[in-house]
This record gives C-alpha cells, structure tokens and sequence, in this order.
C-alpha cells in the first residue's frame, strides 16, 4: 500500500507537470485549473471526500505566509498537488500538501505608481504558469522552477492601466484582460500565444466612429469611455466562444456627456477565440450611471428551458437582477431581480432591457439609488451545483446617495469618475449568500453573513454536497446547498476577500482559500503518526 | 554606528538642498583602469576611517553595501568628497586629494555598489554567449532570456541583481550555496533513488527539483535516506576552465543582461535616503 501511494506521489507530479487542453477542458477534480475551477464557471468540484456526514472534522493543514501588504485576492492553481498563488507583482509555488514554498518570482516595479493592486490569480498550460503584473506585463514561467521564459507588455502604466485578472487559457491562447475603467480609459481584452507571447489579437468593446454601436455614444465621447475586462470570464470549447463582461463606462456618475446607450460597456460578450471578433453581445444596463460594472463571472451550463435543453449563460448582474440568456445567440430568455431595494427601474421589457424610472441618475444634489455603486453582487465568483441545479451567489441590499459633477477627463491615469455615491450602511444594509433556481432565477434560501458590511469572498460547490464560503469578517464557513444552513466553520482571524478551491493530492482532498496574507489549507482530521 | 549612518544620509541630504546647484560631471571617464586608478586613491587616502577598500571602517560606515541610502550619483558623491559632511566626522576632501583622484575614487566607489550593467566590463558579449551555451555549459543549468537549464538560478536580470564583483566571485569562488539550490539525493522507502536540488525543506517534507525538472512533494515519513551536498552545483573555476579571454567576453555576456521593465536591485543612481 505504502509503495502504492509513492507511485502515485512520484506519477502524478510528473504528469502533472503538462497541462493539456484536455485538462483544461475538464471539471475540477484533483487539479484546479481555472480562476473559476472549468471553462464554464461553474466552481464545481468532483471532489466528494469531504462531505456533510465528516465535515465536523475539518481541519487547518497548514497555513502559507504571503509576505506583503496582505489583503490578498486571488485563487489558487493547482496542478498535481504544486499549487500556484499570487499577489500583485510575485507569484509563490507552493506545496499543495505541506503549504511549503517551492519558489517565488518577484517582479520588481520601476515606479511607485506601478504598484496598484489588487491581484487575482495565475493560469496554467503544459508546463508553464501564467500571470499579469499591475504595470502591464503577462509573465510566462516555467512551472517547476520559476524561470522566466517570456514577458509581454500589455499596456502602458503611465496612461492608467493595470492588469489585475488572473488569465484563462483556450487552446493556446493567453486571454487576459485590463483595469480600470474609471479613469477614462478603454478598455480591451487581448489574447497571446501561450508559446511566444506574441499578441494574437485584441478585442475592443469600445466602438470607433463608423463601427457598430458607435452611434451609441454622444459625439466625442467614446474616446475616453471606459469598458473594461478586468474580472476572468468563460469559454465554451464546443462554440468556441469565450463570453466575457465589459465594465462600465466613463465618467462614472455622469451620463450627460456620454448620450446613448454607450455599447458595449455594461454587457455581456461572446468572442470568437480565434480572431476576437464579437458575435453577440447582451447590454445589462444601457448608459449606465452607477459605475455597475457588467464583469461578475457568467456560467455556462447545458439545461432544459422550456421543456428544451439549451445552451444557456446566467449571470447575477451587479444592477440586481439575475440573467438567463441563450449563449449561442445572446437571447434574452428569462430575468429576475434578486435585490429586493432596487428602485431604478420598473423591470426587465420582452428583450431583458431595463425600465428606467425617471430621476434615477446622480444628480449635482444627491439622489437615492439601490443598489449603490457597489452593486447588488460584485466580484465574489458565484457557483452552479449540477445536483441541486441551483446557482449560488453573494448578495448585497444596500444603498447610496448618488451625486455627480462636471469633472473633465485628464490624461494620465486620473479618476475620472465625475460623481459618486454616500453608502447608506445603515440596518438594510445586508450581505448574503442566496440560492437561486437556476432558470427562474426563484430564491430558494438565503443566509445572512454576519458581522462586516463588506461582500467577502466567493463560493464554490462539491459533489460532497458542501458550499464552502469566505467571509468578509474572516469566517469560513460550509453550508448545505438545498438548505444554506451552517455545517462547519473556521475563524481565519483574517478578513477573507477571495474565492476558495479545493483539490486532491496523494487521495487527500484540501479546500483553500485566501485571508489577507495568508492561505489556509484545510483536510479531512487524521491522527498524526509519531516521528521518526 | 546606527546614529552614525543616520547622520551620514540627514547630512548629505541637507547640503544638496543647501548647495542647489547643478552637481559637476565626470571629467576622468569610466573603465577599469578609472577604476583602478581610484581603487589605489582610495586605498591611499580613505581607509582610515571606511576600511580597506571600503569594506569595513572603524570610524564610518563601510561603502560596499547596497543599502538604499548609499545609491549616490556621481556628482553626488563627487560633493559628499570633496565638501564634507557638516556636523559629522566626513572632512572636506577637496584641498587634500586632487580633484582627478576624487573623481577616480567616485568611479571606484560607485564601481563596488553598482549594478554590473551599470558597470563598464570590458569584453565580446556575443562571444561571450556561446561560452555560455557552449563551452562554458552554462547553459545546461541556468535559463537565460527564456532559454536553458532550471536546476540554477535564471540569470536573465543578473547583470542588474548583482555587482560586478559578486559576479565574477561566482564564477571563481566557493561561494555559499544560494537557498533553493542544495544538491540533494533521497532514497524513499520503496527503494526509489531522486536526484536533484532542494527548493525547500524542513523536518517534515522536501520539496525537490529533480535534474528533468520535475517537481517532487516529498514526505519525510517516506524517506529511507537523504544525502545533502556540501558543494554547489555551481563550478567556481572558470577562470581556470575558461582562458582569459573567454572569461571576459562571459562576464561581459553576464554584466548585460537585465530583464525589460525589470527594476535594478542594485542601483548607482538614486536619492539620498528612503
């Protein structure tokens, strides 16, 4: 048995050292591959060692130490127990068993302004890893040792941009994505040959004069509107689609000077993987004034609508309302608002597009707007459990008092906001993880996270049938997916901003996540044999 | 000695903002000769209080570190030499050394604590290159811009990571082995032989770099043996190995390389304090 378990230890580092489409194209399993777990999004893990019946025997491994600043993101990788994390500007390999470093790779900034966070996280291909630095640098090393083996520029720092998003790979193509879209800059999402690092194509959401959708933008405006890439989204192999969301457009909080619906800011894309060419989009929020950024993680899952199976892509959308769309074409099927405090719109027409009711913008004064700028969810990735066919998701009730100005665009990486919001903390102010059905959008439960008025982190589901859950205050917590009631948690003693993932090495299922400055990983309780 | 530093950077930085002025420029040039020349000033004039060749002084600090607050320009430096530092132990220099040797001893100073490809290494880089794939064998071990071995460091930025002086002691002195490059050979208790360089270890688990790179996530429970070298990987001959000339031309190669983008860990150039 012993000589059993060495086998397997030596063969699966070794196979885990490439990484092939294949495996990329697989759910979660043993590795984790994806920001998001698998292509569609769903952080859905096979994984079923861990389940309701042993969960009271979870218990902290270990605990790597991420030197810094803290207030760490991302979300891991692993491939054959090496797992890979990041923080704005280094990268840590790290044993997936022992939370023992392997190597670092520290990329060293010029120019203090070169160090804005925040991180979220590597990708991994063959035998490499694959991460963005905040002045605009796609990395690619050697996974085993950390060696550099190519480096990409991205985009030009000293005009605003960072690269925050952790990449996603489709066959051979390095698809990363831009931040931030508040400063007036356009946005793009570029793809890269995973092998040179040679720039493929880019994809830009903002329309030039004379190209479709630019009649969506008042004059000069779309030259500093905004729309940008910069959470991960997700792909469909058999399509060849990726689907991505574009952020919001600029200035923020004032929409008079950008007269139109502002395509395609605030929308949903399907992109060709080979060329980047747009073939539909879906427009959550036209002119948009909020800053409700379109980008939270869309999921691609095969069911009935209809009493006809369909390739659908739902998205809980930070304006309050959650989406069912046909992912082939972009047709609106089903909408359903979720944030029960919305007040800016009358619903969703026959084709999805909201119903504004009038003064509803930012005003010089101040004016009321649910959900604040903030938005009803935000970047805490959302999960789909295939055994309940439910969608889980974090959620936000709360409000702002909304105003804007006449701020004009400079260039240099200055706000450009042109207003924003007072948040109304008050006692309607509630985080919570719900459960939505997954075509209806019907609330099925939710759980109230207690204790901060801050999103937290992300979710993701098992086939052990466990919701595992970060919050915001530093809990980690396991909830039951038909009813959200609290299995299991675990003070961090860290405030948790991150997504968790879990993974197997050795026949030893972990789940990890992110609090601050360190990463916790968590197995089933085993007795420890004394020493030798 | 704390205090002593303090005052060393607070007074330098007061009389650049008294001064104000243009600092002057370099009239005697760079190269190794520069070098020497302000090598022997040095020894000649400055020993007495900040050590044989700036390594060690009894009465001011040593110059060959690489703390921040010693990144000086040259005219920065050429002002600290020649005006002194008021209110601490640094004389006016200007009156007892000659202005040449003052500037020889700036190329000399900024020599030891810049980067090596600040440094001016005389040499054919390109030939120095197929050393490094070639006769040399660097390659096999160390990745450089992309290319070669990972059982050794990436050497992509090390003309920007190191001084001059700390890269040719690498080539030509036993020199500690760096962490994350201890040669290691285990025997796991099912009989399987590893062989490679410890990324990392502790009483309970290894985590090794085997010489196909592949990474192995060892638990010491399932170790029978484990034999750590005592020696690097690393040859430290190669001025032997290598004529004269192919040394060169390879400290020259080593001197330039710097990563785009990368920021010099070592830097000749900068502001007086943090």
């Amino acid at each position: 048995m012993r000589a059993l378990v060495l086998a397997t230890l030596i063969t699966s580092l070794t196979a885990g050292a490439q990484v092939t489409d294949t495996q990329l194209e697989q759910p979660p399993g043993q590795d984790w591959l994806h920001y998001n777990g698998d292509y569609e999004s769903t952080r859905f893990s096979t994984l079923d060692q861990i389940t309701r019946g042993n969960i009271g025997s979870l218990v902290n491994k270990w605990t790597f130490h991420v030197p810094g600043p803290g207030g760490l993101e991302s979300v891991p990788v692993v491939v054959g127990g090496v797992m890979y994390v990041t923080q704005p500007n280094a990268i840590y390999a790290i044993d997936g068993k022992s939370g023992r470093l392997i190597w670092t790779y520290h990329h060293l900034l010029v120019k203090v302004k070169d160090r804005e966070g925040p991180h979220r996280g590597a990708a991994v291909f063959k035998d490499r890893v694959y991460f963005t630095t905040t002045d605009d640098y796609l990395f690619a090393l050697d996974a085993a040792s950390g060696n550099v083996l190519w480096q990409a520029k991205i985009a030009e720092t000293d005009d605003g941009y960072s690269s925050p998003a952790a990449p996603l790979i489709a066959k051979g193509k390095v698809i990363v994505g831009i931040s931030p879209g508040d400063r007036g800059l356009n946005g793009f999402l570029d793809a890269y040959d995973a092998e040179t690092g040679k720039r493929v194509w880019r994809y830009e959401p903002i329309p030039h004069p004379g190209q479709p959708g630019s009649e969506s933008w008042a004059g000069d405006s779309w030259e500093h509107a905004g729309g940008d890439t910069w959470l991960t989204g997700s792909y469909d192999p058999e399509l060849n689609l990726l689907f991505w969301g574009i952020g919001n457009p600029s200035p923020d909080f004032n929409g008079d000077v950008r007269a139109g619906d502002n395509l395609y800011t605030e929308c949903i894309v399907a992109l060709d993987l080979e060329t980047g060419k747009m073939k539909w989009y879906f427009q959550f929020t036209p002119h948009d004034t909020m800053d409700w950024d379109a980008v939270e993680i869309p999921i691609l899952v095969d069911a009935p609508f209809n009493g006809k199976t369909r390739k659908l892509l739902v998205q809980a959308d930070r304006n309050g309302f959650y989406y069912v769309l046909d992912r082939v074409t972009g047709e609106f099927l089903h909408g359903r608002q979720f944030e029960r405090s919305q007040n800016w719109t009358s619903g969703l027409d026959a084709k999805g597009r909201p119903q504004r009711l009038p003064g509803k913008d930012p005003t010089l004064t101040g004016v009321k707007i649910c959900p604040s700028s903030i938005g009803a969810t935000n970047w805490m990735s959302p999960t789909y459990d295939p055994d309940t066919h439910w969608f889980y998701f974090v959620a936000l009730e709360g409000c702002g008092i909304a105003t804007m100005n006449t701020e004009k665009f400079r260039p240099g990486g200055y706000q450009y906001r042109a207003g924003g919001d007072v948040l109304l903390k008050d006692d309607t102010w509630k985080v919570s993880v719900r459960a939505l059905e997954l075509t209806s959008g019907r609330q099925m439960w939710e759980t109230p996270r207690v204790g901060s008025t801050n999103l937290g982190g992300g979710l993701v589901s098992t086939k052990g049938g466990i919701i595992f859950s970060g919050e915001s205050p530093g809990e980690f917590v396991a909830l039951d997916p038909k009813s959200g009631q609290v299995l299991w948690h675990y003070n961090t003693g860290q405030e948790i901003n991150a997504q968790p993932m879990t993974y197997m090495v050795d026949g030893k299922q972990y789940v990890a996540i992110e609090a601050n400055s360190d990463v916790f990983g968590f197995a089933l309780f085993e007795t420890q044999k004394p020493g030798k | 000695m704390k205090r002593w530093r303090f005052a060393f950077v607070l007074g330098f930085g007061s009389l650049l903002s008294a001064n104000g002025q243009t600092p002057p420029k370099n009239p005697v040039g760079h190269g190794s000769e520069v070098v020497a020349a302000g090598r022997a000033a040095f020894n000649r004039m400055c020993t007495g209080c900040h050590g044989v060749d700036g390594g060690e002084g009894e009465r001011a600090p040593a110059l060959v570190g690489d703390r921040r607050f010693f990144r000086l320009s040259e005219g920065a430096l050429y002002d600290t030499i020649e005006n002194g530092i008021p209110g601490t132990g640094m004389m006016a220099m200007g009156k007892a050394i000659d202005d040449g040797d003052v500037w020889r001893i700036v190329v000399f100073i900024r020599a030891m604590r810049g980067s090596a490809s600040d440094t001016d290494v005389q040499g054919d880089a390109q030939h120095g290159k197929e050393i490094f794939a070639g006769k040399g064998g660097c390659i096999k071990c160390h990745t450089l811009q992309g290319k070669g071995g990972t059982i050794g460091p990436d050497l992509s930025n090390v003309g920007a990571e190191m001084t001059l002086k700390h890269l040719r002691d690498s080539l030509t002195s036993d020199t500690p082995i760096a962490r994350g490059y201890k040669p290691v050979t285990v025997v796991l208790i099912n009989g399987q032989t590893i062989k490679g360089v410890a990324k990392n270890e502790d009483a309970f688990s290894l985590q090794l770099l085997d010489y196909d790179n592949h990474l192995h996530l060892i638990d010491k429970e399932e170790v029978q043996k484990e034999d750590e070298g005592t020696k690097s990987l690393m040859p430290h001959d190669y001025d032997k190995q290598l004529s004269k000339e192919e040394f060169q031309d390879l400290l020259a190669m080593l001197a330039k390389q710097t990563r785009e983008g990368g920021h010099k860990r070592i830097d000749g150039d900068g502001e007086v304090g943090r």
